[in-house]
C-alpha cells in the first residue's frame, strides 16, 4: 500500500520520519553521489520538506520500500531554486502542476531486474491516483533521460523543459508529464494489478510484519 | 525560433507521427543535418539468435539494405563493439569511442571497417531500458558526422522520444491488454471462496441458489484462465481484483 502524508503527519511518526530521511540519504548521497546533500547523521533533509510537501510512502513487510515527495509549484521548488539550469524559458506552475522529487526504491525491493520494480510502479500508480481526484494532472520530474521512454510506454504525455545535464553519477533531464484516467489504466495493466494502491489510513509501526 | 524551441518542435512532430516509418523519417530529417543519415533501433537479441529471428527485434530501421544483410549473415551483432558498449548500459556515446576501446579484438575491427564501406564511418549510440527491463539499442550513423556537445544531447533526447513513439505504435498494433472484467457477484463469490467457504455456504451467505454460486465461480475461473478454483482465487488476488 502507498500512504500520502503531510510533513506534519510524517513528523508525528518518528519511526517513519527517520526511515524516510535515512533512505533518501542512502540513495541520493551514497548511491547517486549528490554530495551537496551529505549529512553526518545519515539523514537527508532539505528546505523543501516544508508544511505543503506531501510524502508518498510504500510499506512492504513492515519496512519502508519506496518513497517520493510531491511539492506544489505554487511556491519555490527544486527546479526553480536548485536545478535552475535544467529549464529554458518559464517553467510550468499552478495548482494542477506538482513536482515529483526523491523517487526512491529501497535496494531490497528492486527485484534484481533492469526494469522498473513492483515498488517502483506502485509509486507511479500512486502519484497518478493521488493527483487525479485533486485536479493535479501534471508533474515535473527531474530524471534520467531513459525514463522518457518508460513514461511514453506508460501513456504519459512527456515534454522536456530543457536539455539534460550531468549531476553526480547520472544525467538528468527535467520533464513535464501529463496524465489522465487512461494513463492510470495503462499503468495498472502493466502492473497486472487493478486495485487502488493509495491507502486512506496511516501505516502501522515499522517492523510490524503483516501477513501478506 | 530558439534552439530549444526547435527541439520541442521536432519532438512534437515525432509524437504526431502515426507509423513507424514516419517516425523514422522525421527523426532522420533532424539528425541528417549533423551527418547522421542512417538509423537502427531494436531490442537486443540473445547471442546466437538465428539470423531470421534477429529481424523481429527491429523497432525502427533505415539502414543500408546490403549492410543489414551482411550484418545478419555474418552474425556481426556478437562482435560489434558498439553493441558490446551498449550492453554495459552507459550513457550515449560516439562510435569512435567504442572502436578505440576494442583495439585488441580483430572481429570488432572487421565490423567497423565493413561499416565504413557502407558510408557508416561514425555515429552515435545509446541503450535504453523499458519498464519491463528489455534493452533497446539505438544507433545513428553516417559518413561525415559533426556535432557539438549540446547537439549531441539534443539528438539523443529527440531519439529517445522517437523510440518511445515507435514503441507506442508497436504495442498499439499488437495490443496485449490483459484486463479481465469480473462482475460484482463473481468477485463476491471469489472473496468467500478465498475465505474457505464451499459453494453451498456461499449460496447461503449471499442468498442465492447453490447452482448460481457455482455458475459465478465457474465464469470467474474461465475469465481468469484458471484450471481450478484454487488457481482462480490466487489469480484474482494477484491481480488485485479481490
Amino acid at each position: 500500500m502507498l500512504y500520502a502524508l503531510t510533513t506534519e503527519e510524517l513528523m508525528d511518526r518518528p519511526d517513519l520520519w527517520e526511515a524516510v530521511h535515512r533512505l533518501r540519504h542512502s540513495i541520493f548521497v551514497q548511491e547517486m553521489g549528490w554530495s551537496d546533500l551529505y549529512r553526518d547523521d545519515g539523514l537527508e533533509i532539505d528546505q523543501f520538506d516544508h508544511d505543503e510537501a506531501v510524502h508518498h510512502i510504500v510499506i512492504r513487510n513492515g519496512e519502508l520500500a519506496g518513497y517520493q515527495r510531491m511539492l506544489p509549484t505554487t511556491r519555490p521548488h527544486l527546479l526553480t531554486e536548485v536545478l535552475t539550469d535544467l529549464f529554458v524559458g518559464d517553467p510550468p506552475s499552478g495548482p494542477n502542476v506538482w513536482e515529483l522529487t526523491r523517487y526512491a526504491v529501497a535496494a531490497n525491493y528492486r527485484d534484481g531486474r533492469r526494469g522498473v520494480s513492483t515498488v517502483g510502479t506502485e509509486l507511479i500508480a500512486g502519484f497518478v491516483e493521488w493527483g487525479l481526484p485533486r485536479g493535479v494532472n501534471q508533474v515535473i520530474i527531474e530524471f534520467e533521460p531513459m525514463w522518457v521512454l518508460r513514461a511514453l510506454q506508460l501513456h504519459f504525455l512527456a515534454r522536456p523543459l530543457g536539455y539534460q545535464r550531468t549531476y553526480g553519477r547520472q544525467q538528468v533531464v527535467a520533464t513535464l508529464l501529463t496524465f489522465n484516467e487512461k494513463t492510470l489504466e495503462v499503468v495498472r495493466e502493466r502492473r497486472a494489478h487493478h486495485a487502488p494502491v493509495l491507502s486512506r489510513g496511516y501505516p502501522e509501526l515499522l517492523g510490524q510484519r503483516q501477513a501478506s | 525560433m530558439g534552439h530549444f524551441d526547435r527541439t520541442l518542435a521536432y519532438i512534437k512532430a515525432l509524437q504526431d507521427a502515426d507509423t513507424p516509418d514516419a517516425v523514422c523519417q522525421k527523426l532522420l530529417e533532424v539528425t541528417s543535418a549533423f551527418g547522421l543519415t542512417a538509423l537502427m533501433a531494436g531490442t537486443v537479441p540473445q547471442p546466437g539468435t538465428p539470423g531470421g529471428k534477429q529481424k523481429d527485434h527491429v523497432l525502427l530501421c533505415d539502414w543500408p539494405g546490403e549492410w543489414l544483410e551482411r550484418y545478419v549473415a555474418r552474425n556481426y551483432v556478437d562482435h560489434d563493439p558498439v553493441v558490446s558498449r551498449m550492453k554495459q548500459l552507459q550513457a550515449p556515446f560516439q562510435w569512435r569511442e567504442a572502436a578505440q576501446e576494442i583495439k585488441p579484438d580483430r572481429d570488432g575491427e572487421i565490423v567497423m571497417g565493413d561499416a565504413g564501406e557502407f558510408k557508416l564511418k561514425d555515429g552515435l549510440a545509446f541503450p535504453l531500458v523499458t519498464v519491463d527491463g528489455r534493452i533497446v539499442m539505438v544507433s545513428l550513423g553516417g559518413e561525415q558526422v559533426e556535432m557539438s556537445g549540446l547537439e549531441f544531447g539534443m539528438i539523443s533526447l529527440v531519439s529517445t522520444f522517437a523510440i518511445g513513439r515507435a514503441m507506442q505504435l508497436h504495442t498499439g498494433a499488437v495490443k496485449t491488454i490483459d484486463h479481465v472484467e469480473l462482475t460484482p457477484r463473481e468477485r463476491e463469490c471469489l472473496k468467500w471462496a478465498a475465505a474457505g467457504k464451499s459453494e453451498w455456504e456461499i449460496s447461503q451467505i449471499l442468498g442465492i441458489s447453490e447452482h448460481t454460486s457455482e455458475k459465478h465461480l465457474l465464469n470467474a475461473k474461465t475469465k481468469l484462465g484458471a484450471v481450478n478454483r484454487v488457481q482462480a482465487v490466487a489469480e484474482a488476488i494477484r491481480r488485485g481484483y479481490i
